[in-house]
């Protein structure tokens, strides 16, 4: 009787200090998501009174002024081109790399390996002027491919330990002796086999490309190239101190991933702790 | 005629690389290159032509930048307190969440839920707290306290920054430390509550080493991401009051691109960050492989 009192006790303190923590991670959401339909005066008479009525107006300015839409394909573009390519070129190369025991080989994944140590702060200018060279400036699809070749060393390192360790060389064997070229085996065998891997980092990279504002700001100039975060950045100078409005664009800014995560939460957790223990 | 086998293999093999290949030399390779002999040159953005210096930016930036080094001392200030803060906070939120009975997966989704949001918007949601939200709880609610400078003193940005960062970055370190504790035997356990041990002797002398390794690459993890941290400081306080919150990387990346266009100059600083990453990274091969040699 006396143990089961006491841990009763013990789950209600351990719930207490939790929920007092999740008021900590929910509050700047919460309170975001509750002023963004205010008056600006009404905001100013109380700021944690629930708002007279659901007024949209806030929202439909924001979505006009960040052209919500196109920012939205312009980050769909920019995630969907890396992401294709990280994933397609990474799964070859790594996965060709691991059967291939030669000096070539084991020089060319060092290089890869060697490269994730740089960072991307130390290249970013130079980046900026090749980038201009090859016109992948001021362009989504340009973006995508700087992601190609910032991602695929993590990515190749990830692959290559997959291959070795949890494809088996007989089906590839196999195939060989069916008549199927290094082409088809990868295509048709290989690469269905990487899918656990290929999830990891589809989701370790969507979101670090989703969320990613340094390089977009540096690369990108006009405004219909703009990401949601560039346009939300944008908006926050120009709405200077209408806290209502601001608001508005962030909490709109902020419905792609939290959607995303509402979906896919169980396989985004997983992704990273494996990417997490891999990389 | 190994030989020729081996050619052929190799050709198939760099097909293959070729594409990755490629986009990273272009992107990654090169630019890194490149970034070594533009910080001996006086490259400005404007201007088209540009001239080898030597070390010139390098003395420069040796004795003639204290910006540059503010910005290196407060970023090393940072490093520390959120290495501590957030691994803290992760591993308590952690331990907490396993020993709940029931709604464990519910709290999980709470605190990763931050991680998901890019700092940028992070940061602007909490600037809203910090001069508006808490500057009204004080006036209205009576808690006067709350009403601080916490973007225009430099010790209370530094507060709201380190709040913002383990706000947005604890969840991340959070789901490493549970996979890490779910992964202690129960019969460890088991073994010491016969023993006697009291909840908080096991978590001490059971759950923590056992969850060592979780523990160094989470530190690393926060030790790499800390250094480079840009997003919440630009949007929190934009490294104001004046320079005191200006971390190395906007520093560079004001150098480059927001006030001066001194890209050679830029290049250089930014070399200087690449040496110490570097380190930091080596030590951290040395100290991996040390653990995996122990275990």
């Amino acid at each position: 009787m006396g143990a089961t009192k006491k841990i009763k006790i013990g789950q209600g303190v351990l719930l207490t200090l939790l929920i007092v923590l999740a008021a900590y991670a929910l509050f700047p959401v919460f309170m975001a998501l509750l002023n963004s339909f205010k008056t600006k005066p009404e905001m100013f008479t109380n700021i944690m009174a629930l708002p007279k009525k659901f007024n949209l107006e806030n929202y439909i300015r924001s979505f006009q002024k960040m052209k919500y839409l196109t920012s939205f394909l312009n980050n769909v573009i920019i995630v969907g081109v890396g992401m294709s390519g990280i994933v397609v070129f990474s799964a070859m190369g790594g996965w060709a790399m691991c059967r291939t025991k030669t000096r070539l080989s084991g020089l060319l994944f060092g290089l890869f390996v060697f490269s994730m140590l740089i960072p991307f702060n130390s290249i970013m200018i130079p980046l900026y002027r090749i980038a201009g060279i090859l016109h992948l400036t001021n362009s989504t699809v340009g973006m995508g491919i700087i992601y190609i070749g910032l991602g695929v060393g993590m990515a190749i390192f990830m692959y290559h330990g997959f291959a070795k360790s949890s494809i088996p060389l007989e089906i590839e064997e196999a195939a060989h002796i069916d008549g199927c070229s290094m082409f088809s085996t990868f295509f048709l065998i290989v690469l269905p086999l990487l899918g656990p891997i290929t999830a990891t980092i589809c989701i370790m990279n969507v979101l670090w490309m989703w969320n990613d504002f340094l390089l977009p700001i540096i690369m990108l100039q006009s405004p219909k190239n703009y990401t949601l975060l560039l346009s939300t950045n944008m908006l926050f100078g120009q709405y200077s101190s209408d806290w209502p409005a601001i608001l508005s664009a962030l909490v709109l800014a902020v419905i792609p991933v939290i959607v995303l995560y509402a979906f896919l939460q169980k396989n985004i957790l997983q992704g990273i702790v494996d990417g997490a223990v891999k990389g | 005629m190994k030989g020729g086998l081996n050619y052929g293999r190799n050709r198939k093999m760099f097909l293959f690389v070729l594409p990755a290949l490629i986009c990273f030399l272009a992107i990654k390779l090169i630019p890194a290159i490149m970034g070594i002999f533009y910080s001996m040159t006086n490259w400005n953005g404007l201007n088209p032509s540009y001239k080898f210096i030597g070390f010139e930016n390098f003395k420069t930036l040796f004795t003639d930048d204290p910006d540059f080094w503010n910005s290196m001392g407060f970023t090393l200030k940072y490093v520390l307190f959120a290495i501590v803060l957030m691994n803290f906070t992760a591993l308590l939120l952690a331990v907490l969440i396993e020993n709940l009975h029931h709604g464990k997966g519910i709290f999980r989704t709470i605190f990763y839920m931050p991680n998901m949001i890019s700092m940028i918007i992070g940061g602007f949601m909490w600037q809203f707290i910090f001069t508006q939200v808490l500057y009204q709880f004080s006036q209205n609610a009576g808690f006067g306290f709350l009403d601080q400078p916490w973007t225009s003193d430099s010790n209370f940005a530094f507060a709201a920054i380190l709040i913002v960062a383990v706000w947005g970055g604890a969840g991340y370190l959070m789901v490493i430390y549970i996979a890490a504790i779910q992964g202690v035997p129960q019969t460890l356990n088991e073994a010491a509550v016969i023993d006697g041990a009291t909840p908080f002797k096991r978590f001490l002398y059971v759950t923590l080493p056992m969850i060592r390794q979780a523990f160094t690459i989470c530190f690393f993890i926060t030790l790499n991401n800390a250094f480079q941290v840009f997003d919440v400081v630009y949007s929190l306080t934009g490294g104001g009051p004046g320079r005191e919150t200006q971390v190395v990387s906007i520093n560079i990346y004001e150098e480059a691109f927001a006030r001066n266009n001194r890209f050679g100059y830029a290049t250089a600083k930014s070399t200087i960050l690449f040496l110490i990453i570097l380190i930091i990274t080596f030590i951290q091969l040395r100290v991996m492989k040390q653990k995996e040699e122990e275990a």
